[in-house]
């Protein structure tokens, strides 16, 4: 299973339709959180970082705060300029700029990460 | 910068969502039948050139920021650059394109990205609007502590009101050309505000069959690995 976190519904449903594997989309972190609480832990997750309500760093924060979802591979989807570096610690294993990301891109990571 | 302008590049900043999104629908058609794969494939294009120039615009409100670090940059290599990226954007349309080097200097003192951005717009606009059959040219030459870059533009002639405008060193806003349909002027705005922040100077020269466009940097005596 793969988390896609994005309030932009259609490009969400863009990264959907480039990864074969079963994904759950979600417009906003408190969703996801809701659905991990509820013991669906995914194998990496997807995640924009400008959100309504709780942003992409709180989402982030929430998920290194519990043993279980600590390691999960994320990889970030965003406009900003952002250094990857500076959020090694928070299990961030990629960057993707919105305007410039291919769906090659998509499918590298879940190639690296979901299996 | 005053409200008319500001309300411009905050659209600008607005726009950079949705042609993400433009751009990752043309994706998904990815494997559609032949006929259709050159629709898709300039569909991303034309919106990779649009995302690039709201990301310009976007930059131009930063520029009051001063974040933008001025450095020994190596000419060559960003010219190099934008014709790579040009070539890729423009696939069949780009025609010929003559790039020459004529510096003996290497380097100039300037910011790398916008820098980029002047040189791509120049470059741009002279490709969209030259004639087919007339090649575009690029040339790089230096004259005492300074490196021209020059781009020669085919198109229609360079309406007289933004001509002095560009002589003064000064385009204060965006504005529509008569004699080149679909342009806003939003390349050589863009181009004026940056050359601006990196003390460099824009010019025009009028020719018969068109126009050149250029930016003189300073030097850097800064050792050079390129």
């Amino acid at each position: 299973m793969i988390f896609v976190i994005d309030d932009d519904r259609i490009m969400a449903k863009c990264i959907v339709s480039y990864v074969r594997e079963e994904t759950l989309v979600f417009a906003n972190a408190i969703d996801a959180m809701d659905k991990i609480a509820e013991g669906i832990i995914p194998k990496m997750i997807f995640l924009d970082i400008l959100l309504d309500g709780p942003d992409g760093f709180t989402f982030l924060n929430e998920l290194v705060s519990y043993n279980d979802t600590a390691k999960i591979p994320v990889v970030i989807v965003t406009s900003l300029d952002i250094n990857k570096n500076s959020l090694a610690t928070y299990g961030v294993v990629g960057m993707l700029n919105k305007e410039i990301m291919r769906p090659e891109d998509i499918r590298g990571y879940v190639e690296q990460y979901s299996k | 910068m005053n409200e008319e302008v500001d309300g411009i590049l905050l659209v600008a900043h607005e726009l950079k969502a949705p042609l993400a999104v433009m751009r990752q629908l043309a994706f998904v058609f990815e494997g559609a039948g032949a006929k259709d794969e050159h629709v898709r494939a300039e569909m991303i294009r034309v919106s990779e050139r649009a995302i690039r120039q709201v990301n310009d615009l976007a930059r131009v409100r930063r520029l009051e920021d001063g974040l933008f670090t001025m450095e020994p940059v190596a000419v060559r290599e960003v010219c190099d650059a934008v014709s790579h990226e040009l070539s890729y954007l423009l696939g069949n349309d780009l025609g010929s394109l003559d790039v020459k080097y004529k510096n003996k200097s290497r380097l100039v003192i300037a910011n790398r990205d916008l820098l980029y951005s002047v040189v791509y717009n120049f470059l741009l606009n002279a490709i969209h609007y030259s004639d087919d059959k007339m090649k575009t040219k690029m040339i790089v030459s230096d004259k005492h502590d300074k490196v021209k870059i020059v781009v020669r533009d085919y198109g229609p002639a360079l309406p007289i009101d933004i001509w002095r405008k560009i002589k003064s060193g000064r385009v204060d806003k965006p504005t529509s050309m008569a004699m080149r349909p679909g342009s806003s002027g939003v390349g050589l705005y863009i181009a004026s505000k940056f050359s601006e922040y990196m003390n460099a100077n824009i010019g025009v020269v009028r020719h018969r069959d068109g126009t050149s466009f250029y930016i003189e940097l300073m030097m850097s005596n800064q050792a050079s690995l390129f």
